[in-house]
C-alpha cells in the first residue's frame, strides 16, 4: 500500500520555483481505482510521479508497504519501477523504433529475461489487451487507441500490483477513451491498484475513490464510493 | 541483457540512417588513415630490413666523397674532432670537398677514356687497406663509368659497371642482378670480355659471341644477364639509359651515399659489365666512380672497422668515406621514421575528428531522445543501462566505421605500394596486415566509438526521469 505523509514537492522551472505539492497526506486504497482530479497545474502528475518513484519529494515521505521510497538509491528506485508499478501515459510514450511486441517485452529484457520468454510473456500481455494481431506493427502504424493498449500491455507485462495512469484518455476520442477506461477498470476488478490522474468527469465516475487537488493541496478528504 | 541492448542500438542506428552513415564516414576516414599508415609503415620497415639483410650488415662500403652532407664529411675527416672551432676550413677539408665534387662533375663533362682527373686524390689501394685494417676479411671494388658504346644495331652512351673478380666472387649480394641468362661469366681476366645486361643487350642487338665496342675498343660478349633480377624489377619498364646526360646523372647520383648509390650500382639491366682488373688495365686513367666493398670479420666490431678504415684511407692519402650497411640502413630508417611520424599525426588527427563527429551525433541523439530516455527509466531501466545503450550505439557506429575503414585502408595501401613503392627507395614493398593490426584497429575503433559516446551517454543516464518524460 502507498502512503503519502505531508508530502511537499517543489522544483525549478527556469527562473521560478514551482511548488507543485504543498503538504499532501494520502493513503492509496489497494485493489481500488483512485481518480486524482484537479485543474492543470494543481500537482496531479507530480503526485503520480512520486507514487511511482520517478521522483522524490522535497519534504515528507512516500512509502510503499512501509518502505520510504526517498531513501532508496537511484538504482533501487529503477528496480522498484520495474517490479511494483506500471505507467500509462497520455502520449502513450512507446519507443518508435520497436514493434508493438518489442515495446511490450522491453521491460522484461531490461531485467535480464531471455528473448524467447520475454516474447511469450509479451504476446500474452498483448493478448490481454486484444492486440495480438498487431504485434509486429510499429507505433506509427497503430491508431491512438491501439497505441494506448500497447502501453497498457507494457505496464502489465511484469505483473505489478499497481498501475499508474496519467490522463490515459487525454489523447483519444470519446469512444476509444471509453474502451481504454473499461480496460483499466477491469484491471481493478481483477485486484490491481489503479491510480488515474484525470480532469475528465467520466473517468472519475468510474473510480472507487476520488481525490481532488488544488494548488498543491487536497481539496477535500478522500471520499470512498461503495 | 547486453545482447538486447545491442539489438536496440542497432535499431537506433538504422532508424537514423543518413546521419548514422555520415557519422560512420567520419570514423571510417580516421580508421582508413590509421590502417594505411600502419600497414605501409610495417611493410616499408620489413622491406628495408630485408634488403639490407640481403646485402649483409657485416659489409662496409667506401664511397667517393661527393654528394655527402657536410656533417658526414666532417665526421669523415680524421682529426676533425680535434680541430678547434673555426678550424672547419682546414686544407684537409678543402681537399676533401674539391676532390669529392669531382666524380659527379667529371662524369657529366667527360666520358671514357682519357679524362684523367688532375689533382684528384689517388684511389684506394685495396690490398694495402686489407693489411692496414685487420678487422677486414676481404674486399673488392666496383666501378661505374659512362662510355660510348657501339653494338650491332645501336650505339650511344651506356653505363659500364666494373666489378673486380673478388667482388663478383665474395659479394654477390652487392650486384644481385649479375645472373647469367645466356653464355657465361668472365672466363679470362686478361681478355677483353664483356657481360651485357638484358635490356642493354636488346637495345644494342648483341648476343654472346658478338662484339661490342666500348670507348673505341672491341670487347667480346661472353654472356647476357637475366632480365628478372631485383635491379630490373626496381627500375620498372623504362627504356635503357642510352642518353649520355641521363647516364651521367645516374653516375653522379651513385657517388652519393645512401640507397641511391646502391640502386644505381646494382642496376645491371641496362649496363655493360667489364671486369674491374681489365678496366684498370685498359683504361688506367678513367675517371670511374669507384666503391670499395669490404667484409668485416665475424668477430670484429663493424663500427670499429669503419673507424680504422677511415684512418687507413687518410694514411694512404686517398679519398673516400667508409660507411657501414648498418649506417645506411639507419639513415633510411631515420628518414622513414620522420615520414611515418608525420603520417601518424595525420592519421591521429583524422581519427580525432571522426570521434568528435561521433560525439556530436551522440549528443544530438541524447537531446532528441530525451523523452525516450524518460520512458526507459519509467519502465525500470537503470542509469547504467541507459548509459550502456548509448555507448553501445556509438561503439557500434565506431566498429562499423572500423570494419569499413580497415577494408578501404587496406585497399588504399595496396594501391599506394603499387604506385609509390619504388619512390620509397627500397625497390618496392608490400603492406603488411598482421593479426595484431586488424584486431587492434577494430578494437580501437570500437573503443574510440564508445568513448566518444561516453559523455553524451552519461548525460543521458543522469537525466531526471520526470523532466525527460515531460520534455517535448
Amino acid at each position: 500500500m502507498f502512503a503519502l505523509e505531508d508530502v511537499h514537492k517543489s522544483y525549478r522551472m527556469g527562473e521560478t520555483e514551482v511548488h507543485a505539492l504543498r503538504g499532501v497526506s494520502l493513503e492509496v486504497a489497494p485493489g481500488r481505482m483512485t481518480a486524482v482530479m484537479g485543474p492543470s497545474g494543481s500537482g496531479k502528475s507530480t503526485l503520480l510521479h512520486l507514487i511511482g518513484a520517478l521522483d522524490v519529494p522535497t519534504a515528507g515521505r512516500v512509502t510503499f508497504e512501509g518502505r520510504n521510497l526517498s531513501a532508496l538509491s537511484s538504482r533501487e528506485r529503477a528496480d522498484f519501477r520495474a517490479t511494483e508499478v506500471g505507467f500509462v501515459f497520455q502520449k502513450f510514450n512507446l519507443l518508435p523504433n520497436l514493434t508493438a511486441l518489442e515495446n511490450v517485452f522491453l521491460p522484461l529484457l531490461l531485467r535480464g529475461a531471455s528473448v524467447a520468454s520475454a516474447r511469450e510473456r509479451g504476446a500474452r500481455a498483448l493478448d490481454a489487451v486484444s492486440l495480438q494481431d498487431r504485434k509486429d506493427h510499429r507505433p506509427a502504424r497503430l491508431s491512438g487507441g491501439e497505441q494506448q493498449r500497447v502501453a497498457i500491455a507494457r505496464a502489465l507485462v511484469r505483473e505489478p500490483g499497481t498501475i499508474l495512469a496519467d490522463e490515459p484518455t487525454g489523447n483519444l476520442d470519446t469512444e476509444t477513451g471509453k474502451r481504454i477506461l473499461n480496460l483499466l477498470r477491469e484491471l481493478t476488478d481483477r485486484g490491481k491498484t489503479l491510480v488515474v490522474v484525470t480532469h475528465d468527469a467520466d473517468v472519475a465516475e468510474l473510480a472507487d475513490v476520488r481525490v481532488r487537488l488544488r494548488d498543491g493541496k487536497l481539496e477535500a478528504s478522500p471520499a470512498a464510493v461503495a | 541483457m547486453y545482447r538486447n541492448l545491442f539489438r536496440l542500438a542497432v535499431q537506433n542506428i538504422r532508424s537514423r540512417r543518413m546521419r548514422s552513415w555520415l557519422t560512420i564516414l567520419g570514423v571510417l576516414i580516421g580508421v582508413t588513415a590509421v590502417t594505411a599508415r600502419l600497414s605501409i609503415g610495417t611493410g616499408v620497415q620489413v622491406a628495408v630490413v630485408k634488403q639490407f639483410e640481403a646485402i649483409g650488415y657485416d659489409i662496409v662500403l667506401i664511397v667517393p666523397e661527393g654528394a655527402r652532407a657536410t656533417a658526414n664529411r666532417l665526421t669523415a675527416l680524421p682529426g676533425a674532432a680535434a680541430t678547434p672551432a673555426g678550424g672547419t676550413f682546414s686544407p684537409e677539408a678543402l681537399t676533401g670537398s674539391t676532390s669529392g665534387a669531382e666524380p659527379a662533375g667529371a662524369g657529366t663533362r667527360n666520358s671514357l677514356p682519357g679524362g684523367g682527373r688532375a689533382g684528384a686524390a689517388p684511389s684506394i689501394d685495396v690490398a694495402r687497406l686489407l693489411e692496414q685494417v685487420p678487422e677486414l676479411a676481404e674486399a673488392g671494388t666496383l666501378g661505374l663509368q659512362v662510355a660510348a658504346v657501339k653494338g650491332s644495331s645501336e650505339s650511344g652512351y651506356l653505363r659500364v659497371v666494373t666489378p673486380t673478380t673478388k667482388l663478383l666472387d665474395a659479394f654477390p649480394s652487392v650486384l644481385p642482378g649479375f645472373k647469367i641468362a645466356r653464355g657465361s661469366s668472365f672466363t679470362d681476366s686478361g681478355a677483353d670480355q664483356v657481360v651485357v645486361g638484358a635490356r642493354a643487350a636488346a637495345t644494342l642487338g648483341v648476343e654472346p659471341g658478338d662484339t661490342v665496342t666500348i670507348a673505341g675498343r672491341p670487347f667480346l660478349v661472353v654472356g647476357v644477364l637475366t632480365s628478372t633480377g631485383p635491379a630490373a624489377l626496381g627500375n620498372g619498364q623504362r627504356q635503357p639509359a642510352i642518353s649520355g646526360q641521363r647516364v651521367a646523372r645516374e653516375v653522379g647520383a651513385a657517388s652519393g651515399t645512401g640507397i641511391a648509390a646502391f640502386r644505381n650500382l646494382a642496376n645491371t639491366a641496362d649496363a655493360l659489365v667489364v671486369l674491374g682488373e681489365r678496366a684498370q688495365a685498359v683504361w688506367p686513367s678513367a675517371n670511374a666512380v669507384t666503391v670499395t666493398v669490404a667484409r668485416v670479420k665475424a668477430e670484429a666490431s663493424v663500427s670499429a672497422a669503419v673507424d680504422d678504415v677511415r684512418l687507413a684511407i687518410a694514411q694512404q692519402g686517398a679519398s673516400g668515406t667508409p660507411i657501414s650497411v648498418q649506417e645506411i640502413a639507419d639513415q633510411i630508417q631515420g628518414t622513414l621514421g620522420m615520414i611515418e611520424t608525420v603520417l601518424a599525426s595525420i592519421a591521429a588527427v583524422a581519427l580525432l575528428v571522426g570521434s568528435l563527429g561521433l560525439m556530436n551525433t551522440m549528443y544530438t541523439a541524447v537531446l532528441e531522445r530525451t523523452r525516450e530516455i524518460g520512458v526507459l527509466k519509467a519502465i525500470g531501466a537503470r542509469d547504467g543501462q541507459v548509459m550502456a545503450l548509448f555507448m553501445m550505439d556509438s561503439g557500434l557506429m565506431g566498429l562499423i566505421g572500423g570494419i569499413l575503414g580497415l577494408g578501404i585502408g587496406a585497399a588504399l595501401s595496396l594501391v599506394a605500394a603499387r604506385l609509390f613503392g619504388r619512390a620509397v627507395g627500397v625497390g618496392g614493398f608490400f603492406p603488411i596486415f598482421s593479426v595484431g593490426l586488424v584486431a587492434g584497429v577494430l578494437g580501437l575503433s570500437f573503443v574510440v566509438g564508445g568513448l566518444s559516446g561516453a559523455w553524451p551517454a552519461w548525460r543521458a543516464a543522469r537525466l531526471n526521469p520526470v523532466e525527460a518524460l515531460t520534455s517535448e
